[in-house]
């Protein structure tokens, strides 16, 4: 490949190098420069991990050629203060816990930072219009507002620097608001994510996935591939013992590498590991995957119809998990109610859409030790599938959690890992794989989908007497987290309420669609959502107040759960008061009072805005829209 | 109709702290080291919620530090001892717990020292801030010194602990159990305002009231309250990922749409502290708990809006615009049929 010679300045340092022509910037900087505080969150120009400043100003440096880049200043976190030092910026992300994973927050400062460059006294809305090309999916913007108004307050004077330093402690360490400990190489760009670490003679992996659904695979031919230069070893389940290759949280029905057949679009069948990421994916587009289709199922009350494509033979019904919770009697508890309410809610499925895609290393150490460095949220569990597939001792099998950039829960299945280990272990270097966004969004779980069928019965004082609740969930094509998620979605399913008669029913079903596994709640949201609107549902049938039908069956203690917990704490009571009191909730039946109501539009809300139409730059004398 | 429609709603919700039906637990290791510092070893910590300044909190005021004096050594099978996985809410009760116990031990051994060589009862020993004193007496050393003293002893102070938290599983007939040890309330209220020419809505604000046992660090725990809040208003309005016939249409964030800074509500958070009974520190957990509530608490607010109920997520603009075209009258007749029906039940 010719090279493509480039002159420019980062961080105000002449750069002179010989690059790779189809480079972006973001490449160049990070693989060439080994300046990884601009993160690839999505490689096209969505989420703003990559941002940076060219000749001023703020551009997504995935979206730019490199050759582009020439003859331009460039300055990327890094360069933002002196090594050991942050600007008043970082310092107020810092000081309000604007830095959580972390993972998008080098961008998020260099889009704040250009806030007040272009605006040293934007106003609040002009801050959010501003930091609208970045995405952060784990604080909710909120502390990040925060410190960039914080910071914008300082550098102009208003308030003084010592607003930076942390709170001084009183006579206890806990409830203080102590800086994140964390935070310092987050606003900063040091911390290292798998994606950043380089190690000694450490070669590339890519995979193959599957383009069908539902497919045999007849045969796979690496030869191709193998015989390229730059490939060191190609992999296919032929290379996992096949008698323990399977892994899951709760049933252990995931192959390393697609074994036999595939079971959803994105599914891993070969990976190749070369001596850079060009050739590996070169490679992998040279095996050839004979397969036949099969028939798939795609609804899950489709899937569990007679007849229907089975996913997995362990499961002809293909049922992965049925979880019933039955408490007192429900047919006596219907014909005591005045009142019966039916009806039915849906949830979608849901990307976890942590900025960091999946990433890892494997390498094996001095004492033979195969060691997996990765973003995983399990590494206890990992280490033991991990053993027990390569039939290693546990304590040969060594896994450390690299810097976690988000996770919510998507980052629990070892969908790689066991990849990473084996190319490890076959080629004896270490072994990178670095997912794309896309990659990340077909091949990790999903939040489960969720059908609920609901019946609640109540007396006219807002008691209920009883509750029917069915929920079918969409489980995908590998079992993941589903049992748990079904487990708790039952447990959790009538809400903060004491029912005393109820049939409750959650089940999870393979399908060939991509997963669903855990993520945040963990069916406790899909199940809550239908409870609530019923509760207001209820509350308008009845005309009472939503606080107070709640109030009438919320738990206390001594309240038996759906599964007949007897609670020796419980605090909706105060949780309700102090909703009701904060809000400034103006009683009444909820039944379409919005415009009547006079709680509305404190100065505890925000203004409503027309996206995209807020704001003019002032710079300019003619109305320049900037969003 | 009025274009603009503003209208509120609440939902309730519960959760359950550390893993479900089972026994969970935790190990950790702690040493109060030279210099007056301290090593913290455990097995899982940070993915991004704020955990690992959390346990520098809750090791350096059981131990009498600075948190910026606890150096934590995580996330390492072959290193650390086990503390199981980072979710299910489990990390600050579980780990946390742990963390305390450990700490405990190692100003134990510490203090059983100090006591010795001043002559005076153990129990009359307190430590803060990196200080060691004495109560009612004059002796006043900082750490660094107590650990010298300690050492020159023979003593190394360390400790090590485990922290359990009972669950049982679920009977496989009527679900009967015991899944958690602790569980957490919330209540949040949102306000909207629905465009019905478009079908956007837009959440201006979010009262959020979470029982969260205690807080150790409450600006960690309005982060974790606001992240969940915006997870749960992408799910209500706008997130989707969806397939046809099992290939995605979603591959991208250009198709997968997410929150960003223009559609956050002003949320203003509540703490409450019920303290837990069952665990030393009394804390709970709040990762997970904060957006169960989210999607309802909006979904009941569009409804008071505009008159129709979204009951499937995520209610987009085309659906709401959809749900305003198709509005039957049924909701208010059933209103009208259940008012009857109670005059009724009164009259008998």
């Amino acid at each position: 490949m010719s090279k493509l010679k480039i002159n420019l300045e980062v961080n105000n340092r002449k750069v002179s190098r010989e690059t790779e022509p189809h480079k972006r910037l973001l490449d160049f900087l990070r693989d060439d420069l080994n300046l990884t505080g601009a993160k690839e969150g999505c490689g096209a120009g969505e989420c703003g991990t990559c941002s940076v400043f060219v000749d001023g100003k703020l551009v997504k440096s995935c979206l730019m050629p490199v050759a582009k880049a020439a003859g331009t200043k460039i300055e990327t976190i890094e360069g933002l203060a002196e090594p050991g030092t942050l600007t008043p910026m970082q310092k107020a992300f810092y000081k309000t816990g604007a830095s959580q994973c972390g993972y998008c927050i080098p961008g998020m400062v260099m889009a704040a930072t250009s806030a007040l460059r272009e605006n040293p006294s934007a106003g609040i809305e002009e801050i959010k219009e501003r930091l609208g090309g970045n995405i952060c999916r784990c604080t909710g913007y909120t502390k990040i507002f925060e410190a960039v108004e914080l910071a914008r307050d300082v550098i102009a004077g208003d308030i003084p620097q010592e607003a930076l330093e942390e709170d001084a402690v009183g006579s206890s360490y806990i409830g203080h608001n102590v800086r994140r400990i964390d935070a310092p190489s987050k606003v900063s760009g040091r911390l290292r994510y798998a994606a950043d670490i380089k190690m000694h003679d450490m070669l590339q992996l890519q995979v193959l996935r599957s383009p069908h659904p539902h497919a045999k695979i007849i045969s796979i031919d690496t030869s191709d591939a193998e015989a390229m230069e730059g490939v060191v070893c190609v992999l296919t389940s032929d290379d996992v013992p096949a008698q323990t290759d399977g892994f899951g949280v709760f049933v252990h029905d995931q192959p390393i590498m697609a074994r036999g057949k595939v079971r959803h679009v994105g599914e891993a069948v070969a990976a190749v590991a070369a001596e850079d990421l060009v050739t590996a994916r070169r490679a992998v587009a040279k095996i050839k995957v004979v397969y036949e289709e099969l028939p798939g199922v795609f609804d899950p009350e489709d899937a569990m119809k007679s007849g229907a494509a089975v996913v997995h033979d362990y499961a002809e019904n293909n049922i992965v998990k049925h979880i019933p919770v039955r408490k007192g009697d429900v047919e006596a508890g219907f014909a005591n109610a005045d009142i019966v309410l039916e009806d039915d809610f849906s949830t979608q499925q849901v990307e976890h859409a942590y900025l960091e895609p999946e990433a890892g290393i494997a390498y094996v150490d001095p004492d033979d030790v195969i060691v997996v460095m990765s973003p995983s949220q399990n590494i206890t569990h990992h280490r033991h599938m991990l053993a027990h597939i390569l039939g290693k001792p546990i304590n040969k099998v060594r896994f450390i959690m690299s810097a976690v950039g988000g996770g919510f829960g998507g980052k629990e299945d070892m969908i790689y890992q066991g990849m990473l280990a084996i190319a490890a272990i076959k080629t004896h270097r270490p072994v990178q794989l670095n997912f794309t966004r896309e990659e990340s969004i077909i091949a990790s779980a999903k939040r489960h989908p969720s059908r609920t069928h609901y019946k609640m019965g109540l007396k006219w004082n807002g008691e209920i007497t009883a509750i029917q609740f069915n929920m079918i969930s969409d489980g995908g094509a590998y079992g993941m987290s589903s049992e748990g998620v079904m487990r708790k979605a039952a447990i959790l399913s009538c809400g903060p309420y004491e029912v005393h008669n109820l049939s409750v029913d959650t089940t999870a079903v393979y399908t060939n669609n991509t997963p669903s596994g855990a993520f945040r709640t963990f069916g406790g949201m899909q199940a809550q959502f239908a409870t609530e609107s019923m509760m207001d549902m209820a509350a308008e049938a009845l005309e009472m107040d939503p606080f107070e039908i709640r109030r009438v069956n919320m738990m206390k203690i001594g309240s038996k759960t759906h599964t007949q917990h007897e609670l020796s704490a419980a605090s909706l009571d105060r949780c309700l008061d102090a909703a009701e009191t904060e809000s400034r909730w103006e009683k009444g039946t909820p039944n379409v009072r919005g415009n009547k109501r006079s709680d509305l539009g404190g100065d505890d809300t925000r203004a409503p805005c027309t996206l995209g139409a807020r704001f003019t730059n002032n710079k300019n004398s003619d109305n320049e829209r900037v969003a | 109709m009025e274009r603009k429609l503003r209208g509120r709603g609440i939902a309730a919700s519960w959760y359950g702290i550390a893993r479900t039906a089972t026994i969970d637990r935790a190990g950790a290791w702690a040493e109060l080291d030279d210099g007056g510092t301290a090593k913290i070893v455990t097995g899982v910590t940070e993915i991004g919620e704020g955990i690992l300044t959390l346990l520098a909190q809750v090791a350096a005021d059981e131990l009498g530090i600075k948190p910026s004096e606890v150096t934590i050594g995580d996330n390492d099978t072959a290193r650390s001892p086990e503390a199981a996985h980072a979710g299910a809410t489990r990390q600050t009760y579980m780990i946390g717990n742990a963390v305390h116990l450990a700490s405990q031990e190692a100003k134990k051994h510490l203090f059983e020292q100090l006591a010795e060589h001043w002559n005076v009862e153990v129990d009359t020993l307190q430590s803060f801030d990196g200080e060691v004193w004495s109560n009612d007496t004059n002796l006043r050393i900082t750490m660094e010194k107590a650990v010298a003293i300690c050492k020159s002893r023979g003593v190394v102070p360390v400790g090590s602990a485990s922290f359990t938290a009972h669950g049982t599983g679920l009977d496989p007939v009527d679900g009967s159990g015991s899944p958690w040890q602790t569980y957490v309330f919330g209540t949040q209220v949102a306000e909207v305002e629905v465009d019905t020419y478009t079908g956007e809505v837009q959440v201006l604000g979010i009262w959020a009231v979470h029982d969260v046992g205690r807080a150790i660090n409450p600006r960690g725990v309005e982060g974790q309250i606001e992240g969940g809040v915006v997870q749960g208003l992408g799910q209500a309005l706008m997130e989707n990922y969806e397939t046809v016939n099992g290939h995605t249409t979603t591959h991208g964030f250009a198709k997968y749409i997410l929150p960003t800074s223009l559609d956050i509500p002003q949320i203003n958070c509540t703490l409450i502290e019920d303290k837990d009974p069952l665990s030393p520190l009394g804390a709970k957990g709040i990762g997970e708990p904060s957006l169960v509530p989210t999607a309802p608490a909006i979904m009941n607010a569009i409804y008071d809006a505009i008159g129709v109920r979204m009951k499937s997520l995520p209610a987009t603009p085309e659906k709401i615009l959809q749900a305003l075209k198709d509005k039957v009258p049924g909701r208010e007749h059933f209103v009208h049929a259940a008012r009857e029906q109670r005059a009724q039940a009164h009259r008998n």
